[in-house]
């Protein structure tokens, strides 16, 4: 059967250090933005975490909610763009295919999640970091769109293996480099086909939701709610 | 090309002098095709201007939306049939957006077939010698014959001169 | 009113052989803005489009606002033109051409817009359906791939348009001229003469393209409109969409040609041809979509207020009382609260005073569009992501070379066509039973300037 990637946030185990912000620019070559241009709402995180605020003082709570890209089954990003660079792959990602963007802004735009991202300069790194990018992903010239991939370059790399190797894949074998890096495990990814991987397990959890489901978006990560922390019952 | 030609001030004086030359086209010895009316305003209501009428315009327009939409229909849903990609879940041929490119080709085939049609109707473009007066922009209406024959001439100055004219002239080699 | 076919031929053709000192200050200013724009453009192609701004989630601001406001202004020409022949309103025929003019120059730079604003301009004919060598067709999908069909075709039917009842114009001018003019317009007349089967072709095939180009024009502004209503966008993703932008349109585009007609009235010495009572006409005109404009915008407020989701609460609040209120309100109080009692009262109804009316409603309309782009996409549906957006100088820039080209453009016309129809207003004297009066030689007026 194909694989259909998907993944798992556990709104309950993350604590909001960002390490997966942090690995996915190291993994996918995405530059900083720097002062300047984070203040103009430049910065690029094709993976970022939300943090909200509930309640007052003495008794305020903090929700952390890493935000990616949803790789929805019906995105509103495919059909608007006009030379098909947002695109649904076989294996269920909506893959952004750099040489065919022209830079016309409209999946950002309808993207209900705000997960797409423009190149508005051409990138730089200060040397000698640009020594330290991946090669296995490209870098993104000024005027295209980008997001996050999940990690398609080790999607593929895992799965040529396994072919070469004339073996199935194993779930747990390869991860994204978000969930590699998180400490408490609260980002898994895998293939949701695979009834036996964790991903499908947890998808089917009772905490499960969709982030903006009801927008019929049909996104592929759903989020595990928090439990209730609550002083007066078991705790 | 020369031409014998009246200068009217209105169009009754015009549709004189065209029926008194139809009537003399036979006996002087020159077609009806070489009596020419030029002026700088249609004359609708008068016989001259409306044996002109045609419909058969509205029907190449027709015509031409029906290609335009084929063709936009070829271009939308034959090509992608043709060259199927993969669009992951999105209909290859959905009706409802390839429709709204069919109707923008239809307009666009009646558009492009009218100016074809009207160029072809009008005999245009036509470089070479047409009959003008400046009296023309004027608001004075040129009735004549093209070519004339040389004996018919004094007959034909007479009967332009009967039917009202204003002044009868004649031009050789008019520059358009 | 002129009295004789020799005079009208002789007040609309004087613009093509004599000019003030005045026009050529025009031109070179609207030649310095578009040339600004020219620079500001380089600049942005060899930065990247960080020197506007754009942000994340603000990705569209002056760009599509621009786009819009332009194709929009267009309707000017559709509506008189066709609409008013086909209703056979004879006092349309001093407004035709103008109007024709600003549908072809504004869908122009409607077009060359969003040409510019794409990330990689340099590879825009990639819309273009061509046998390409990467085996991929533009997707028909998306509502940019039939903006691309539907202005393209919109472009050639207006300039079609503009160009027919043009050709005996030409002709008239080529009759009058001599050396290097008369060899271009005997070109652009196409050898011309006039006879009786030219003239009806010509009227059928006028006909034919008022018929055809009002649903093109209905068409264009609707599938513009849908760039913002296929989204899922708070406050774009609403069905009132096409009807309210068409009829937006048409309300700019009529403001916009009764401030051109005032200009040129003005600067051509027009005032036998283009009189009061076509400023009270058109006035009226613009009242009606005045309060038809004020009824969409209502009507979509009030539903997305009374249905209370959310999102578009969120967004709604944003332009009616917070941020953006000044603009909004602004914004009502050019598109309704002035044009209605100016155009409304009949003393108020002359030519300043729709004129007024007018450069009222083109800044209450351009106001529109910003405000239907722009607090919606500040503000979607995560509010961690919410943004703000402030323009640069560029966009300042662009824009406002965008308005020297159009003033450019349309001075150039005024200079190689005339203005208004020659051979319309003498079929308008006909049906007033005007006699051509015979001026004896040595008292017929002669065209000074260059001949």
């Amino acid at each position: 059967m194909a694989h259909k990637w998907g993944m798992v946030v556990d709104l309950d185990r993350c604590t909001g250090c960002e390490a997966c912000v942090v690995a996915c620019h190291a993994e996918n070559n995405i530059p900083t933005a720097g002062e300047d241009q984070a203040a103009r709402g430049r910065a690029k995180h094709w993976i970022r975490v939300e943090r909200y605020w509930e309640g007052d003082f003495p008794n305020p709570r903090v929700r952390f909610q890493p935000v990616l890209c949803q790789q929805c089954d019906e995105a509103p990003c495919e059909p608007v763009c006009p030379t098909y660079a947002s695109y649904h792959t076989p294996e269920g990602l909506n893959s952004q295919v750099y040489n065919r963007c022209i830079g016309t802004r409209f999946c950002a735009n309808a993207c209900p999640y705000n997960v797409r991202f423009f190149n508005f300069y051409n990138p730089e790194w200060d040397k000698p970091l640009q020594l330290q990018l991946n090669p296995d992903v490209s870098v993104r010239s000024v005027g295209i769109m980008e997001k996050c991939t999940f990690c398609v370059q080790r999607i593929k790399a895992a799965e040529i293996q396994a072919e070469a190797e004339k073996r199935e894949l194993k779930d747990g074998e390869f991860t994204t480099a978000c969930a590699q890096s998180c400490p408490s495990k609260a980002l898994i990814f895998g293939d949701l086909n695979d009834s036996t991987s964790e991903v499908a397990r947890l998808s089917s959890s009772n905490r499960g939701t969709k982030l903006l489901g009801e927008l019929g978006t049909k996104p592929n990560v759903t989020y595990l709610e928090r439990g209730t922390w609550d002083n007066a019952s078991h705790g | 090309m020369n031409a014998l030609y009246g200068l009217y001030m209105d169009a009754e004086g015009a549709q004189r002098a065209v029926d008194s030359l139809r009537s003399a086209s036979s006996e002087l010895k020159f077609r009806s095709q070489q009596i020419v009316v030029v002026s700088g305003e249609p004359h609708e209501g008068y016989e001259f201007t409306d044996r002109e009428a045609t419909s058969t315009p509205y029907r190449w327009a027709v015509l031409g939306a029906v290609v335009g939409g084929t063709t936009g229909y070829l271009l939308t849903t034959l090509s992608q049939k043709s060259y199927p990609i993969h669009t992951g879940g999105m209909s290859l041929t959905p009706a409802w957006t390839n429709g709204i490119i069919v109707y923008e080709m239809i307009m666009l085939g009646a558009i492009l077939t009218t100016l074809v049609v009207l160029l072809v109707g009008a005999r245009l473009p036509n470089f070479k010698g047409v009959i003008s007066d400046p009296e023309v922009g004027k608001g004075k209406i040129l009735v004549g014959v093209v070519d004339p024959p040389e004996n018919a001439q004094p007959e034909l100055e007479r009967r332009l001169q009967k039917a009202g004219a204003w002044q009868v002239k004649r031009s050789v080699t008019p520059q358009p | 009113m002129p009295a004789t076919a020799e005079q009208i031929e002789q007040d609309l053709l004087r613009p093509l052989f004599q000019s003030s000192g005045k026009y050529w200050i025009a031109v070179a200013i609207a030649t310095s803005l578009l040339l600004a724009g020219v620079a500001a453009f380089g600049y942005q192609l060899y930065s990247g489009i960080g020197v506007w701004g754009l942000n994340s989630p603000v990705f569209w601001a002056f760009d599509i606002t621009n786009f819009v406001f332009w194709i929009g202004i267009s309707h000017a020409g559709t509506l008189i033109s066709a609409i008013l022949r086909l209703t056979n309103a004879t006092w349309r025929r001093p407004v035709t051409r103008c109007a024709e003019a600003i549908t072809v120059f504004s869908v122009l730079i409607g077009a060359i817009i969003p040409l510019c604003h794409i990330g990689r301009p340099w590879l825009a004919y990639w819309m273009i359906p061509y046998p390409s060598e990467r085996h991929i067709w533009p997707n028909f999908r998306s509502p940019l791939a039939w903006d691309f069909f539907a202005i393209s075709t919109y472009l050639t039917g207006s300039t079609t348009f503009l160009y027919l009842p043009t050709i005996p114009d030409f002709a008239a001018v080529r009759d009058v001229s001599t050396g290097l003019r008369k060899k271009i317009y005997r070109v652009l007349a196409l050898g011309w003469q006039g006879t009786p089967r030219q003239w009806q072709r010509l009227e059928v095939a006028m006909h034919i393209m008022a018929v055809v180009i009002v649903p093109v024009a209905v068409s264009v502004h609707t599938i513009v409109s849908w760039d913002f209503a296929m989204t899922p966008v708070p406050m774009w993703h609403s069905s009132i969409f096409g009807p309210y932008f068409v009829a937006g349109a048409i309300f700019s585009g009529i403001a916009a040609l009764i401030l051109a007609m005032a200009l040129l009235r003005k600067f051509l010495h027009l005032e036998q041809y283009l009189r009061p009572i076509h400023f009270e006409n058109l006035g009226k005109l613009l009242l009606t979509m005045s309060l038809l404009w004020f009824y969409f915008t209502f009507a979509e407020r009030l539903t997305a207020w009374y249905g209370n989701s959310p999102p578009e609460m969120a967004v709604f609040w944003e332009s009616i009382r917070k941020n953006f209120a000044p603009l909004f309100w602004t914004m009502v109080v050019c598109n309704f609260i002035i044009p209605v009692p100016i155009l409304a009262i009949k003393r108020l109804r002359t030519i300043t005073g729709t004129a007024i009316a007018s450069a009222c409603v083109v800044v209450g309309m351009w106001l529109e569009r910003f405000l239907i782009v722009v607090p919606a996409l500040e503000h979607k549906f995560l509010p961690y992501s919410w943004g703000t957006y402030r323009p640069t100088w560029v966009e300042d820039t662009l824009m406002a070379s965008s308005f020297g080209m159009m003033a450019l453009l349309y001075l150039l016309f005024s200079k190689f066509v005339p203005m208004i129809s020659i051979w319309e207003m003498k079929v308008g004297l006909q049906s007033h039973g005007g006699v051509p009066v015979v001026v004896p030689a040595e008292s017929r007026p002669v065209l000074e300037g260059p001949q």
